[in-house]
């Protein structure tokens, strides 16, 4: 699941790549959503007393519950969603899939154990543990969101992949999701806790990958060696180097393979099978459809659909889902309010990027005057 | 060493006024030529920019340039401990962190002052273009703040649209329409109630209500107020402030959507 310690690591190195803003003030923008990811969320989340919710036969609803809520809560900010399906792992992520299954096999044992003791903190660790997205999960979801009007685009392999492609070509302002990876595939904006429920009052946190190439002064292609040494889902790590050396190691050689010509290899085994040129290739040319070939539309939600899919065998209240689709509908009219940065260009800060102290930073800063005549009226899209 | 001496202290206040709705925090950027200040609210929509020339005031000194980052809640609580006919002085050393606010009686006989922390900000500065307005309209600033609290009534947005005939302001809702027509004015006694089009071509657009009530918070600044419009780009709403600037605000449009049938 992503990169190791890279959240902790921009927080440090490039705080200014970070902003946070509630999720009211995202309106109008055109965003992808990891949608395996947030359905793994939702099953995890959306529970009522540690249990899933279950339909009438037993079938979990937790999933749709979480997606047909927390989209509505993003489409009433103004916000226009398109979910992106997993496609097939491609092959290299074998291993870390294999790892994920061993975790599973593990926590089986372990509620197997808790339950004889009767520890009931400790069987729902577990069993939150042993929550798998089946297919089951994502169809039903599919079906959700087509009732519901709302996009979804099926990957030819990772979903954060095909995010950043939609990022870089422009057809959405940026990817959604809890995994840090997607900076490593060029999204050029993350956001997070996106799909959290409104009752947690979690504000996004936005993630700028430019910011953090400059602040960290990378190219991209250092950033992504950064990454795989970092730890990523395609390969293995040099053990005995974490985050602070991989950056240092990084900044001093500006590749893996100068870094493995430097390093001591009797403190620090390199792993004999390390694919990490293969790795560098997923990340770089991953396996996408042409974001130009996407056509993302928003539809009319289909009420009685919605009722029909949701309410009787699922026990999901009719009021509520109609109420539901009566704010996709409302959404879907009018205008779009206008944002002055897409009309006026942002003038370069010039101030310096690294942490400092008040009194320095505040020197630094100038009056932004003669800019007049600058920058030319720029039209959104 | 920042100096700056207002001998009409309720000018600042009601300076004040005019931003602090719009805006939580701002960067008043201080330079030999005076006092600016240029921020968009939270969402973007808006931005303010506010002019007050070094000339204006009473005494001015700027040794060398400085940002001082303020909390306008913080600043708005200060400015109301000073009254309407006190003279006021806004002082602060090279590199300091906080701001000194001085407020002086008119007979000299009563001086307070308030030191206030600055605040390290992050913002964004816009580059704004000059441009050659299709539509600009001046009417008096009480005027355009009725129409905006009339209109929002109706509905969340509100279309003004520029013609030679005149200038109109529309608003639906559930509750139904309204419409507001002001002509060009024939002739009238004092300028600043006059109503003036100048027009090169028809424009109309959507705004939010939300922003143009915010706007108008700065009436109490300027007997008369204009409009500046063109085809797709930000209005601009200025309020001339006699003999020492102006505050200006942008609004970004409404735009159709694209996928919209």
């Amino acid at each position: 699941m992503g990169i190791k310690g890279l959240t902790q690591l921009i927080g440090d190195s490039a705080p200014a790549a970070i902003k946070e803003n509630e999720i009211k003030n995202y309106f109008g923008r055109k965003v992808a959503i990891d949608a395996s990811m947030s359905i793994y969320q939702f099953l995890i989340a959306v529970r009522s007393e540690g249990a899933m919710l279950t339909s009438a036969d037993g079938e979990t609803t937790s999933h749709l519950m979480g997606l047909f809520y927390r989209t509505i809560r993003m489409v009433d900010n103004g916000i226009k969603p398109v979910y992106v399906f997993d496609g097939k792992p491609p092959e290299m992520k074998g291993g870390e899939l294999n790892k994920r299954a061993e975790k599973r096999e593990e926590a089986t044992k372990q509620l197997a154990i808790a339950t004889d003791a009767g520890d009931t903190a400790e069987i729902d660790k577990m069993n939150k543990r042993l929550v798998k997205v089946n297919k089951v999960h994502t169809d039903e979801c599919k079906q959700l969101l087509t009732l519901m009007g709302v996009p979804y685009i099926e990957a030819p392999c990772e979903a954060e992949a095909q995010c950043a492609a939609m990022v870089k070509a422009g057809k959405v302002y940026a990817t959604a999701t809890e995994d840090m990876d997607s900076l490593t595939f060029g999204s050029n904006i993350l956001l997070r806790y996106m799909t959290y429920s409104e009752a947690k009052k979690m504000p996004i946190k936005e993630f700028h990958l430019d910011k953090v190439l400059q602040a960290m002064s990378y190219t991209m292609d250092e950033f992504i060696d950064l990454c795989i040494m970092l730890g990523c889902d395609y390969c293995d790590t040099i053990k005995g180097i974490g985050a602070k050396r991989a950056k240092d190691l990084i900044d001093k050689h500006r590749c893996i393979e100068k870094v493995i010509e430097n390093l001591d290899t009797k403190k620090y085994a390199i792993p004999e099978d390390w694919p990490y040129q293969e790795a560098r290739r997923l990340f770089k040319n991953p396996d996408v459809l042409d974001p130009e070939t996407i056509d993302l539309k928003w539809n009319q939600p289909d009420e009685e659909g919605l009722v029909k899919f949701l309410c009787g065998d699922k026990n999901f209240n009719e009021e509520r889902i109609r109420g539901g689709a009566k704010k996709l509908c409302k959404a879907k009219q009018g205008q779009t309010q206008g944002r002055l940065d897409t009309f006026f260009k942002v003038l370069p800060s010039n101030k310096p990027s690294t942490p400092s102290t008040p009194a320095s930073k505040r020197k630094a800063e100038e009056p932004k005057k003669g800019s007049k005549g600058g920058a030319k009226f720029k039209r959104a899209k | 060493m920042f100096e700056a001496r207002l001998l009409q202290g309720s000018l600042l206040k009601k300076v004040m006024e005019a931003l602090k709705e719009l805006l939580n925090e701002a960067a008043w950027d201080c330079s030999d030529a005076g006092i600016q200040l240029q921020a968009m609210d939270n969402s973007h929509v808006s931005l303010v920019s506010l002019n007050l020339r070094a000339e204006g005031f009473d005494k001015y000194r700027c040794d060398r340039n400085l940002s001082m980052g303020m909390n306008l809640g913080s600043m708005s609580k200060i400015l109301k401990c000073a009254s309407n006919e006190d003279i006021i002085t806004i002082k602060a050393q090279d590199n300091a962190d906080t701001v000194t606010f001085v407020f002086e009686s008119p007979e000299q006989d009563k001086v307070s002052d308030y030191e206030m922390k600055l605040m390290n900000l992050d913002q964004e500065h816009l580059g704004i273009p000059e441009t050659d307005y299709a539509c600009t309209i001046r009417l008096p600033s009480s005027e355009f703040a009725r129409i905006c609290r009339d209109l929002s009534q109706f509905g969340e947005s509100m279309v003004i649209s520029c013609t030679k005939e005149g200038v109109r302001f529309s608003a639906t809702g559930d509750i139904g329409t309204g419409n507001i027509k002001l002509a060009q004015s024939a002739k009238v006694d004092k300028e600043e109630e006059a109503v003036v089009i100048e027009m090169q071509e028809p424009v109309s657009l959507t705004f939010a209500c939300r922003y143009l009530n915010s706007f108008t918070k700065a009436t109490s600044l300027s007997k008369s107020v204009q409009l500046s419009m063109s085809p797709e780009v930000p209005l601009v709403v200025e309020y001339k402030i006699e003999d020492i600037g102006h505050v200006r605000y942008y609004l970004a449009p409404k735009i159709e959507d694209e996928e919209a049938a």
